[in-house]
């Protein structure tokens, strides 16, 4: 699974993100509120700075103004505001700055608050009102900004850090609800990742929580309990079926015994029971697929090296090249003699299809953590239209109906490759037929016993 | 060197061997009887799994035939019983349970042999055959056994005919000691693949017979007659002697 698409990590970020943008509009809407605040305020002094030039300006004109300008010029601090009123040749009457701010246009008016302008003055900004008063005398005044925009940047600082630890927080808080929601959801996953490789007695421990999750639980546990009841009273089934066929069967076996059947209905007979007993292993072997009792420590190499003696002399009486490349030391948990049958299977269907000449090679090596077991041949390999339906029971190709044999060989060794956990792949070949059986490798081999 | 009673052929006495059946099914409790009576043996014929206890603690038995689903039990949980009342008679269980699985388990639980119903009676005869010869066999010398000019040396590994040595592989070394345990009698194919190759299915070709034949190849061609035999449709028999039975 690709971390993204975990809903574990969506889950966590869905949280955080959530969290955070919250948080973030609840900020932004504070920091807007300041700002308004803190603008209202200036706004409010400049006006009273404004009527109070308004009331001189309107007594005593000029001059009230320029001695106010004056007095006012050196009480104030440099930078909270600037003053100045200028004469008509341009000249400086008073204020706190030498020279007119470039590009500020002065309105032609009295003293009133009407357009007040921003503009920067040696890099601090300000807010404030430009004239040219009536006989042609510029004014200026203005506040400076720079203590509101000191008040805002560290609020702006403040909300960054904020931001920061809360993305921190949220990213946590995200982490630990999708772990106490997806920690119970993996546990339901784990179980269910058992049972599917067959170990239908696999239930989760602990009591359950009363809550959704628990009365999941419960559901999927009663679930099983049904599965493994059906699982095994189709057990039962198959061993009843068994024993009530075997028995009539038996009678006909001993009445052809002491009658003068020919062999070709005794042969009849006995491939018949070999049908029967083969449909009895591949469900003996699918009941038990992936349960671990009944099957022990097998040396795999060993099993393969002897089916593969077994049948070598018969594939070079059959012309067949017969190659062996068996690692030793491959350990598998296992039954030996379901093995033993795969290989057989594998082995017998490699020299009944292949031609004299073809070549069949069975590889036992250790890859990528598993033991596998490949079993090439270059005869004419699996027709078309059969592909992975010849895993099936009773599947056989059109093609191979003289061939001896009942279709029930794949669908064996697929069962028994199931029992052992082991995966069946068909690798690509050029010509002929592959099959690769992966098997769970047994961590530890057992200690040989002294000889 | 192996001596082999001469008495078993002989036809139903005071001291024919006496084989137990333990059967509920009439019908196959009668062909049981009839192979063990063909063998020259005595049939007795218990109908439960009480019963059939109690008669293996009763008298002396060669072999006893034990089913498996038994009116009052299995037949294999009967071995244990049987063997700790004082039976030493050789055990065959003949079962409709007859996987691969249910067969060693048989075995591990104190079978000497196990055969699937439904049962080819030739299968039947030279299984039993087989338990017969195994109680009536007195071992002399563990690492000799001759038959005529043909000589197998045990610990040595090797074959002899007359001073010729035949060399084999370890497989058809197993082989031919099987056979040669069981000389005069029909051996099967089953028998053979449990025997020598420790294998319990029956394989769709006959593989065995590519082997049997590559060893009686050898054989045949240094002794200059036949030393296996071709028992029809049912397996093989080692007569050294060069005549079959």
């Amino acid at each position: 699974m690709t971390p993204w698409r975990s809903v574990s990590l969506r889950l966590t970020l869905a949280v955080a993100g959530g969290i955070m943008a919250l948080s973030l509009s609840a900020l932004g809407l504070q920091y807007h509120a300041l700002a308004r605040a803190l603008e209202a305020r200036q706004s409010a002094v400049l006006a009273a700075d404004v009527a109070a030039f308004s009331a001189l300006y309107d007594q005593r004109r000029i001059v009230a103004l320029r001695e106010a300008i004056e007095f006012r010029a050196d009480v104030t601090p440099p930078g909270t505001a600037v003053f100045l009123l200028q004469g008509k040749a341009g000249e400086t009457l008073a204020g706190n700055i030498d020279a007119w701010p470039d590009g500020l246009p002065a309105l032609a008016s009295g003293v009133t608050m009407d357009g007040a302008q921003h503009f920067d003055l040696a890099g601090v900004p300000y807010v404030g009102i430009a004239r040219v008063l009536p006989g042609g005398f510029p004014f200026l005044a203005a506040r400076g900004r720079g203590e509101v925009e000191s008040v805002l940047a560290t609020q702006r600082g403040v909300m960054l850090l904020t931001a920061l630890a809360l993305a921190v927080m949220a990213g946590v808080a995200g982490w630990v609800v999708a772990r106490l929601v997806m920690g119970r959801i993996d546990r339901l996953n784990a179980l269910a990742d058992r049972v599917a490789a067959g170990d239908l007695a696999a239930r989760l421990p602990g009591a359950r929580a009363p809550d959704e999750f628990g009365r999941l639980e419960h559901h999927v546990h009663r679930m099983l309990d049904r599965i493994e009841a059906l699982n095994r009273a189709t057990l039962r089934l198959s061993d009843n079926i068994a024993h009530e066929l075997r028995t009539p069967l038996s009678r006909i076996m001993q009445k052809l015994d002491r009658s003068e059947a020919d062999d070709a209905v005794r042969d009849e007979m006995r491939n018949a029971i070999r049908i029967f007993d083969s449909l009895l292993d591949i469900s003996g072997a699918e009941a038990a697929a992936g349960q671990t009792p009944g099957l022990v420590p097998v040396d795999l190499g060993e099993v393969v090296g002897e089916v593969a003696e077994l049948y070598a002399p018969l594939a070079e009486d059959s012309g067949l090249d017969w190659r062996c490349d068996i690692a030793p030391g491959l350990w598998v948990l296992g039954d030996r003699n379901l093995i033993a049958q795969a290989v057989s299977n594998l082995a017998d269907n490699a020299i009944k299809f292949c031609r004299p000449g073809d070549a069949v090679t069975l590889t036992l090596a250790a890859q990528a953590g598993r033991h596998v077991l490949e079993v090439r041949d270059t005869g004419p390999g699996l027709p078309d239209e059969l592909g992975d339906a010849a895993f099936e029971r009773f599947a056989r190709a059109e093609r191979d109906r003289e061939v001896a044999g009942h279709g029930l060989g794949l669908a064996l060794v697929q069962a028994i490759a199931a029992r052992h956990g082991a995966r069946l792949t068909r690798p690509p070949v050029a010509t002929g037929f592959a099959i690769s059986i992966a098997w769970p490798p047994l961590a530890q081999q057992p200690p040989l016993p002294a000889a | 060197m192996i001596e082999m009673s001469k008495t078993l052929p002989a036809a139903a006495s005071s001291d024919a061997p006496r084989i137990l059946i333990v059967e509920d099914d009439r019908e196959t409790a009668t062909a049981l009887a009839r192979a063990v009576t063909d063998l020259g043996a005595d049939p007795v014929i218990m109908r439960n799994w009480d019963d059939g206890v109690t008669a293996a603690g009763l008298a002396d038995f060669a072999v006893i035939v034990m089913d498996r689903m038994l009116p009052g039990g299995d037949g294999v949980d009967a071995i244990a019983k049987m063997r700790a009342a004082g039976s030493t008679a050789l055990i065959l269980v003949v079962s409709a349970l007859g996987r691969a699985a249910n067969r060693i388990e048989g075995l591990e639980r104190g079978a000497d042999d196990y055969l699937a119903k439904p049962f080819d009676p030739d299968e039947l005869r030279a299984r039993l055959r087989a338990l017969l010869r195994r109680d009536a066999m007195t071992v002399v010398d563990n690492d000799m056994l001759a038959f005529g000019d043909l000589e197998i040396r045990m610990k040595a590994r090797t074959l002899h005919i007359g001073q010729t040595h035949v060399p084999l592989s370890p497989k058809e070394f197993r082989l031919i000691v099987y056979l040669a345990r069981n000389a005069g009698e029909v051996v099967t194919r089953m028998q053979l693949l449990e025997h020598v190759w420790n294998l319990h299915f029956d394989p769709q070709t006959n593989v065995v017979d590519v082997h049997v034949g590559r060893l009686r190849r050898k054989l045949d061609a240094v002794a200059g007659r036949d030393v296996i035999h071709t028992a029809r449709g049912a397996g093989y028999v080692f007569a050294p002697g060069g005549s079959a039975p």
